[in-house]
């Protein structure tokens, strides 16, 4: 069921409410509610006319293009997010979250979906999204838990070395507790899935049209790629940054 | 395994051009060298360098121009997990982690450098020791945020020494204890452990043990009132 423009402004209207209660509690988010708004409208215009063509035309290069300007601004949004050895860390995402993407990306469209072509866009954008922006925010997460607990307790980590650990063995608590802290939640709200909420995958599906049976499969999918490519890029990223954020005797640089 | 005796007949020796911490000069132009087993006390006024040289000693302060002979070998030259398993330093204000007692104690045993050099965890010798520092077994079971500073001290240098280091680095780790521990530690430290000891150390307790004074003035350092320097 499409939406009429008519009707899209109408939606719009539903925003008097918010206005009106920040206009009654003198609150000063009116004029960041309108240009919030604006933005959003703008970048979806936008992001709408060339996913058209993109899914239109259907070609493998312009497909491929596409990935590769996703993951970039994945990797540009991570840096202005991280306050930190920004410059050790823009390699590190870029490639943490490349691996991942290389191992699960082509799982889901070449074993599992196998659609007609291969790499149908209109598939492979919208899932590649959801893979990739889930995994940038779980390495964000990750990455800031792990320098802070490193950083909140560098006694640890000394000690450790100085009884003769190696970076590996000094540094594996802080390590084991970013891991958790950002694998745990992710855990939690797939074990309360379809009880809650209807994840946005699914809604989005069966508001498309597409019935519940196939939607919650797709649900069922794309929760095990997104589970193993979060893992998989806060996995390398911190290991990889072990690697650059100490000198060849284990020293913070 | 540890070649301890067939190696070159002082353990340590020094031969500092200079050793910095971060940007500043501490010391200049040192030539010490350390018999087996000695007892050697490290003075000098606070900021004088005391603590980088001992932290340079296990690998922990590379900023040093010169050489530093650990059994005939240059420190730079050894794998720094097993150099710094076998001059373990213990610090002034001791970690333990959130862990038990117990675990704190057996997780170095887990480590590759301690592994590579066979020493395995041995419940006897940890009882005995535990004894020896006047520590009852029950502190095993406990958390170590739960101890008194003194026996979180004791059980640091506990764990270190169940590690059968050659060469202990002690930073102040009597200070702002009682005296009743400060004569525990002592008398495991002179009377009980085989090995060397350097220690950073104001106890008044201890001042009579030391075979050795280092003293470090103005840059340089005093080894017994005598001149160490080139």
């Amino acid at each position: 069921m499409d939406i009429s423009y008519i009707g899209l402004i109408l939606s719009l209207l539903l925003l008097a409410f918010p206005i009106l209660i920040f206009w009654q509690l003198k609150l000063k988010l009116v004029k960041q509610l309108l240009s919030s708004f604006a933005r959003m409208i703008a970048q979806l215009a936008l992001i709408g006319i060339w996913l058209q063509i993109l899914l239109d035309k259907d070609n493998l290069w312009l497909t491929l293009f596409w990935v590769l300007i996703m993951l970039s601004n994945a990797v540009i949004t991570l840096r202005n997010r991280i306050s930190f050895q920004k410059k050790i860390l823009m390699p590190i995402f870029f490639m943490a979250l490349g691996v991942a993407s290389l191992i699960v990306l082509p799982w889901v469209m070449l074993v599992v979906i196998r659609p007609q072509p291969l790499y149908r866009s209109e598939i492979l954008i919208p899932i590649y999204g959801m893979i990739l922006g889930n995994s940038m925010n779980s390495c964000a997460l990750a990455m800031e838990r792990f320098e802070g607990k490193l950083s909140d307790n560098w006694k640890a980590y000394y000690t450790r070395l100085s009884l003769g650990a190696n970076i590996w063995e000094a540094a594996l608590p802080a390590f084991r507790q970013a891991m958790h802290i950002s694998l745990l939640p992710r855990l939690l709200s797939i074990a309360s899935m379809g009880i809650v909420s209807l994840p946005g995958m699914m809604t989005g599906q069966i508001l498309g049209g597409a019935s519940a049976l196939i939607a919650i499969k797709y649900q069922m999918m794309i929760m095990a790629a997104i589970f193993s490519s979060v893992s998989i890029a806060d996995y390398l990223a911190i290991r990889m940054y072990l690697k650059r954020r100490f000198d060849r005797y284990d020293l913070p640089i | 395994m540890v070649d301890q005796n067939k190696a070159a007949p002082e353990q340590l020796k020094l031969q500092l051009k200079r050793l910095y911490y971060e940007d500043r000069l501490l010391l200049e132009n040192l030539n010490l060298s350390v018999k087996r087993g000695e007892k050697i006390l490290l003075m000098g006024a606070t900021g004088s360098g005391k603590t980088s040289l001992l932290n340079t000693l296990n690998l922990m302060n590379m900023n040093y121009e010169g050489d530093i002979y650990f059994e005939g070998k240059e420190l730079r030259q050894y794998n720094a997990q097993l150099l710094r398993s076998r001059i373990i330093t213990v610090m002034q204000e001791p970690w333990l982690g959130d862990a038990l007692v117990k675990e704190a104690l057996s997780e170095p045993f887990g480590y590759m450098a301690i592994r590579k050099r066979g020493i395995t965890e041995n419940q006897e010798s940890i009882l005995r020791l535990l004894k020896a520092f006047e520590l009852p077994a029950e502190h095993l079971e406990k958390k170590a945020e739960q101890l008194s500073g003194g026996e979180k001290q004791r059980l640091a240098l506990l764990r270190a020494l169940i590690l059968q280091p050659e060469i202990l680095l002690l930073d102040e780790i009597s200070s702002a204890l009682d005296q009743e521990t400060s004569r525990i530690i002592s008398q495991i430290i002179f009377h009980q452990f085989p090995g060397t000891v350097i220690a950073i150390s104001h106890d008044p307790l201890w001042q009579n043990s030391w075979e050795r004074r280092w003293e470090i003035k103005e840059g340089r350092i005093l080894d017994n009132g005598a001149a160490a320097w080139t």
